[in-house]
């Protein structure tokens, strides 16, 4: 299969800032990419470079085929963009940025309109007097508008609230089905989970590492807590796949499982259960989780400490 | 209006091309209208004979001031033209692409499938575009005003000195644009554009007043605009061409600094 994206030793220096530092990705055509990481980590700087806003220091990308400093203005012919701030002509109307943009393109406006009504937006109003939440519906409208082979998104669901985040993810799904790529970048884990197939973890500017998302659900942490009608043991729970970090006061029992909860569920089941609560993984935890599956080096503690301090905000 | 960016640029600043415009109108009738009094109040070249050199070269100089072009290259062509022009074209030139990217519209712009010398080159146009609007305001006002006031006034005088103008405002706007393009700074391009110009005109009007300092005139912007009082005696063909030189340079480091940069965010 061709590569969408490939990226080969992408490096980029903000003077002696770091941007992103020996990147090398490759992004099959058809899939749905996540690029992971906290805020900083380079994601952004990875999307500008694509789009020939910024230049590699070093490295280099191509873009469905085509050399992302030599053909850019092809490769932006074929390729959705949506920013994570969603910034346009505050005195234009909606319409008439999206017939600026179609005008740009060379398109006519019938997608545009159909996701607008799918979204709801109401393209009457100025862009300038839009909230947020409306302004990315824009902003999402004029990146897919055009029916591109390739959509790159950063941050695409900031500000959209839930039922609008499960109209867009629905859109990608379609997306997918018509053998669309999709490049998207997120800092939440949850939402790459639900869209993504393959996610690579960013951080700090270097390319942690590469999964199917399935692989990353396995290794991560999910932070477990349940309450007994009766009194437990940290014995009781011994040698039980995935779980560690045990720990019990009375009838209250809290635990971090690798992968599945399915043994855990198991093992609890000989006691009586009240209530059972798992907190989703936050991104540093499934970094770390991930560092600690592969390094087993003596990082690996303070690893699992700082998961267990940080799961229940999670 | 929103088929392309240069239509879209002048689709932005059409409000201030009207009002400049009404200004420039104003301006050619304000000054024509006036001109009769000028040329009827006996007297007034003699005052203007005793004035020092230096005087006269910021009032008018005493040959030519009673005739209508001598008074119009006085009045319009020696500040207010150049002011009301200048003003203008810096101000295009420092939105074009630094006005885009302090706002940070720039991105979304350029996600498209154009090209930044594109981007670039249309909103040049637009801006000389907007000039030439307000070139034919003035000479509407200029003419329109003489046949009002009922004097004869040199058309292809008048014309050429428009076109002078039109041009130095151009290159000035133009040099807005390039410091713009390569500096992604709004208000450092308008500063510096600016300076250029006040400089340019306060250098020329005082080294021609000084012998000694005549030769220096050539580094100001003025000197090709208006030196050979375009009004009177016509363009200066070397003139003209180093203005058109100035003004194409301005574009090329432009396109090069623009193209061979990271936008801003």
């Amino acid at each position: 299969m061709a590569a969408a994206i490939s990226t080969t030793d992408l490096t980029k220096f903000y003077g002696e800032h770091r941007g992103v530092l020996d990147v090398s990705l490759d992004i099959n055509e058809g899939e749905v990419f996540g690029l992971l990481g906290p805020n900083g980590a380079g994601k952004t700087t990875c999307i500008r470079m694509f789009l020939d806003f910024i230049h590699p220091t070093s490295g280099s990308a191509t873009v469905l085929g085509l050399d992302s400093r030599k053909n850019s203005v092809e490769i932006r012919r074929k390729v959705g963009y949506l920013p994570g701030d969603f910034v346009t002509y505050e005195k234009l109307t909606a319409h008439e940025l999206l017939e600026y943009f179609a005008n740009l393109r060379g398109d006519n406006l019938i997608r545009a309109r159909t996701l607008s009504d799918r979204f709801n937006l109401d393209l009457t109003r100025k862009i300038g007097e839009l909230s947020r939440g409306n302004r990315q519906k824009v902003g999402l409208v004029q990146a897919f508008m055009s029916d591109p082979e390739l959509l790159i998104l950063d941050e695409p669901t900031t500000g959209l609230d839930p039922l609008l985040q499960q109209e867009f993810h629905a859109l990608v799904l379609e997306e997918t089905k018509a053998g669309k790529t999709l490049f998207i970048s997120s800092h939440v884990l949850s939402e790459v989970e639900i869209i993504c197939d393959r996610v690579g973890i960013i951080r700090e500017g270097s390319l942690v590492t590469v999964e199917e998302v399935d692989v990353l659900r396995e290794r991560a942490l999910t932070r477990v807590e349940i309450e007994f009608g009766d009194t437990v043991s940290a014995i009781d729970f011994e040698g039980v796949e995935g779980v560690t970090d045990v720990e019990v006061s009375d009838h209250l029992f809290t635990c971090n499982v690798t992968g599945s909860v399915d043994s855990l569920i198991k093992a609890a089941a000989k006691h009586t259960v009240i209530k059972i609560q798992s907190g989703q993984p936050g991104l540093e935890e499934v970094f770390l989780a991930y560092y600690n599956s592969s390094g087993g080096n003596g990082e690996s503690e303070n690893a699992t400490a700082k998961a267990k301090g940080t799961s229940d905000a999670a | 209006m929103l088929r392309n960016v240069y239509l879209k640029t002048l689709r932005d600043s059409k409000r201030s091309i009207l009002y400049y415009s009404i200004g420039s109108i104003a301006l050619g009738l304000y000054v024509t209208l006036f001109y009769p009094t000028i040329r009827d109040a006996t007297g007034f070249a003699d005052f203007l004979e005793q004035l020092p050199e230096t005087l006269q070269s910021i009032i008018g100089d005493a040959e030519t001031y009673t005739t209508a072009e001598g008074f119009l290259n006085a009045e319009v062509f020696s500040f207010m033209g150049p002011m009301v022009f200048g003003v203008f074209a810096i101000m295009a030139g420092t939105a074009a692409i630094a006005g885009e990217e302090e706002s940070h519209t720039l991105d979304q712009l350029l996600a498209n499938p154009i090209s930044r010398r594109s981007v670039l080159l249309q909103k040049a146009g637009s801006m000389m575009t907007s000039m030439a609007v307000l070139s034919v305001a003035l000479w509407v006002g200029l003419v329109g005003g003489s046949k009002i006031a009922g004097f004869d006034l040199s058309l292809t005088g008048t014309t050429q000195a428009i076109i002078s103008l039109y041009l130095l405002g151009i290159t000035l706007g133009l040099i807005a644009l390039a410091i713009g393009a390569s500096t992604g700074r709004k208000g450092l391009a308008g500063g510096i554009a600016a300076a250029v110009g006040v400089v340019g005109f306060l250098l020329d009007t005082f080294l021609s007043v000084v012998d000694a300092l005549d030769p220096a005139r050539f580094i100001s912007l003025f000197y090709y605009f208006n030196s050979n009082d375009v009004i009177i005696n016509g363009i200066n063909p070397v003139h003209f061409l180093t203005l058109v030189a100035i003004a194409l340079i301005a574009v090329i480091i432009s396109i090069w600094r623009f193209e061979g940069r990271d936008l801003a965010s």
